[in-house]
């Protein structure tokens, strides 16, 4: 599916990974462009006692890919000495705070023991301050010598660019490249724009996951972290569990060889999953780093309820590139738990990152191809009901209960209609086909392994997911 | 990765609370303390500037005391005036551990001490509150991941060849203070009883990141995680789960057997101070390979030859390495000196 039209630009991008660089264009001899991840950014958060204060000093930080190395609250009962000891050990890049007018007792507090903790590094961090001007002029009396600097911006929306937009800038560490989170984000307004659809790009590379949900005008919701399938990956298992992870994974596994596995992953930079274990393992992360990204976003107050009404979603990174379109999709599903019906695509390799780049530094139309994969239909019916698919072979009809996971095979363009709905979806066409979902939501993974594998084995084998070997094996 | 005689760095963190340490220009040798202080208690907030009658900035003027400094109860910190003095004093033993920009003191009692030891014979380059950095010449051997404190000791093998796990049958008391080379693998049970037998810490090829979770709680991460707490010190030189080492990595570490040595954590440095002529180092070194559904690392002690591209058991199609055990994706195949993030 070609949704626009290069105009003028033929420029060379590089898209960095691991430790690769994938050059998307004509030039060999350089790029135009570098996509990187970005130098890793600790960040402490200092919020007012206010619970919208914290929140939005966590959304900045997920719409900036930061590191939330330390979060504290201006009514923390924390010792002076305990605070400095623990920003001491945090190592922060940097320092937001998020106050209004009745914490600057609280935040004073915690910039105390910040210089008490930090203040002889050879680095020390820099505090970015979103407060009104005379609660920020007596934290920078309180700061000196560390460095204050004043985030512009009247609402919040403002503010939250703001801080977005320094904090990247320190990512860039002064170098003129795209960040990937920035190349996604871009990417996600130009196929919002091309398809008039509201669109979720979900990114999982080897060091970051991204969820970025764009309208034609403008990013609804960006959020980004360094969790990833690589060298993210025991982030993942640090952050949301061992078992969060084991438990996707469809064959008999324990928890010290999953975590021996996933280890080894982490230091070895664009390894390749030669097995179909390995392969199920990272499948099992990529879901695992979505998840988890959802879980961020929710506790930073983001309309995370609105990523799963998206009406296309658009895979990239690794999560785009598994062998089988199954892969993508089941694993996409599994970890976004979407609603209604919508069509699930991925990027050509590094293709979507590479047009997000470019218009991310031009006004340019920028062409973008994806590859549809499937139509996803989620239902939870009271009582049996049917699907109809039509292709270009002829029509089929499907019965649904719930509980159900299939998927009907399809070729040429596609039309979905779901029940007695007089409405349909429609589709060029797909890679995978039609899927149904009769799961539920949220999807419930049944606890003990007797009767998880089971289920699982039957999902993944209803959409022919793994080789055959690898399946419930 | 590979081992090198050169000039080595070595930053020291410091916790904070620190009452001395080297200044910049000091010579020191490997387990030579560079800072000492204090760790301190729950802080007390004193009312200096209010109580004196002076305006913040000008506290420092008449503090008798300096910031950072240990106090008996009752002292005098801080005092104003000569007949109709005001006087701010220690309301317990403490520290002063803090000025605060409002003219307000934190006060903390001592409730233990700590030291900071230099992993490196040489010059101390940078010296500051937060850190201490040494530059020094040695024989090093860059691994994959520190746990633990710094380590310094005698460097001594307890395993008989490069892919053998250290039992735990082989760590006593014999080997207190000592740095003990653990082969291909070192599982959590003789990394517990090195530590219990006063062992300085375990070189090993890999170890299992189970047992890393047993001793340093379920945050461990794959890349390091040097702490200052009473745990063992361990240095993974290749992977996770088991790593044989090449010869050309054991037969220097043989070689410098007895040598005094030092394990840099937060690099995942080990160190050996030995004359540049201690040991003969196989430039050659093997390439590295993620082997065994990635539960392994093997070094491949033969020279890789690509085999063109091949569609591996979970379809994905990349180029391949030939090894007596099948083929392997060629990404999974490393130099032994590579940069692995």
């Amino acid at each position: 599916m070609s949704v626009a039209t290069a105009t003028g630009l033929a420029a060379t991008v590089d898209v960095a990974h691991e430790a690769s660089v994938r050059r998307i264009g004509g030039r060999i001899d350089g790029a135009d462009l570098r996509v990187v991840i970005g130098a890793p950014l600790r960040l402490a958060i200092f919020a007012g006692r206010e619970p919208a204060r914290l929140a939005a000093a966590r959304a900045a930080a997920l719409g900036a890919c930061a590191d939330v190395v330390a979060t504290f609250v201006a009514d923390a009962r924390v010792s002076f000495v305990d605070l400095a000891a623990t920003l001491r050990d945090a190592r922060p890049d940097a320092v937001l705070v998020v106050a209004g007018a009745g914490d600057p007792g609280g935040v004073i507090d915690l910039v105390e023991a910040l210089r008490g903790g930090c203040a002889g590094q050879p680095q020390p961090p820099a505090l970015l301050v979103v407060a009104d001007e005379p609660v920020r002029a007596r934290i920078a009396r309180s700061a000196a010598p560390l460095r204050v600097e004043a985030i512009a911006g009247r609402s919040g929306a403002q503010a939250h660019d703001a801080i977005v937009g320094r904090l990247r800038e320190i990512r860039r560490g002064g170098e003129d490249v795209v960040l990937r989170d920035e190349a996604i984000e871009s990417a996600a307004r130009c196929l919002a724009g091309a398809t008039a659809r509201i669109t979720l790009v979900v990114d999982v590379s080897g060091a970051s996951t991204s969820l970025v949900l764009a309208t034609e005008s403008s990013v609804v919701l960006a959020a980004h972290t360094r969790l990833g399938v690589g060298s993210g990956a025991d982030r993942i298992v640090a952050r949301a569990g061992l078992e969060r992870v084991r438990r996707w994974i469809p064959r008999a596994i324990d928890a010290p060889a999953l975590l021996e596995r996933v280890f080894n992953r982490a230091r070895w930079p664009d390894a390749i999953p030669p097995s179909a274990l390995t392969l199920a393992i990272e499948m099992s992360l990529a879901r695992e780093a979505i998840a988890q990204l959802l879980r961020e976003a929710e506790r930073a107050g983001l309309a995370v309820g609105s990523l799963r009404g998206a009406a296309a979603i658009v895979c990239t990174g690794e999560l785009a590139r598994f062998p089988r379109p199954a892969q993508t999709v089941i694993a996409t599903i599994d970890a976004i738990g979407p609603l209604g019906t919508l069509l699930v695509s991925r990027e050509r390799p590094d293709a979507l990152v590479a047009a997000g780049a470019l218009g991310s530094r031009s006004s340019e139309t920028v062409g973008v191809t994806v590859e549809p994969l499937a139509l996803v239909a989620t239902l939870w019916p009271r009582r049996p009901t049917s699907v109809t698919v039509t292709d270009g072979t002829g029509t089929v009809e499907e019965r649904v209960a719930r509980g159900a996971l299939f998927l009907v095979k399809t070729s040429g363009p596609v039309e979905l209609a779901t029940g007695g709905a007089s409405e349909r979806a429609t589709a060029d066409a797909l890679a995978l086909g039609v899927v149904v979902d009769a799961r539920g939501r949220p999807l419930e993974l049944p606890l003990r392994d007797a009767e998880r594998l089971p289920a699982l084995g039957r999902w993944y084998a209803a959409l022919a997911t793994l080789p055959s070997e690898g399946v419930a094996s | 990765m590979s081992w090198r005689y050169g000039d080595q760095t070595a930053v020291h963190g410091l916790p904070i609370g620190a009452t001395q340490r080297a200044a910049v220009g000091d010579a020191v040798r490997a387990g030579d303390v560079i800072a000492a202080g204090t760790t301190c208690g729950s802080s007390v907030r004193i009312a200096a500037a209010r109580t004196l009658g002076v305006a913040p900035q000008d506290l420092g003027r008449v503090m008798r005391v300096p910031p950072g400094a240990e106090v008996e109860r009752g002292a005098i910190i801080a005092r104003t005036g000569r007949r109709f003095a005001r006087a701010v004093s220690a309301p317990f033993e403490g520290r002063l551990v803090h000025v605060r920009a409002d003219g307000d003191l934190e006060f903390a009692p001592i409730v233990d001490r700590w030291s900071v030891r230099a992993t490196l014979d040489g010059l101390v380059t940078a010296s500051t509150e937060a850190s201490i950095t040494v530059v020094g010449r040695a024989w090093a051997l860059q691994g994959v991941a520190g746990y633990g404190p710094d380590a310094i000791g005698e460097l001594a093998v307890a395993v008989d060849g490069p892919g053998d796990e250290l039992p735990p049958s082989r760590v006593d008391v014999r080997q207190r203070d000592r740095i003990l080379v653990g082969g291909g693998r070192s599982g959590p049970e003789a990394i517990a009883r090195a530590h219990a037998c006063g062992v300085a810490a375990v070189v090993a090829g890999a170890v299992p990141a189970a047992g890393l979770r047993v001793m340093y709680g379920d945050d461990v991460s794959a890349h390091g995680d040097p702490t200052r707490g009473d745990v063992p010190t361990v240095l993974c030189l290749l992977g996770f789960g088991s790593g044989p080492l090449p010869v050309s990595i054991f037969a220097p570490l043989v070689a410098l057997a007895g040598a005094r040595a030092s394990i840099h954590t937060a690099s995942a440095r080990l160190f050996a101070f030995a004359p540049p002529d201690a040991c003969a180092v196989d430039l050659r070194m093997p390439a590295l390979a993620l082997v065994a559904d990635w539960a392994a690392v093997r070094p491949l002690d033969w020279p890789a030859a690509l085999s063109g591209e091949i569609a591996f058991p979970s379809e994905i199609a990349a180029p391949a390495v030939g090894t007596p055990d099948g083929p392997i994706p060629a990404a999974n195949v490393l130099p032994f000196s590579a940069d692995r993030g």
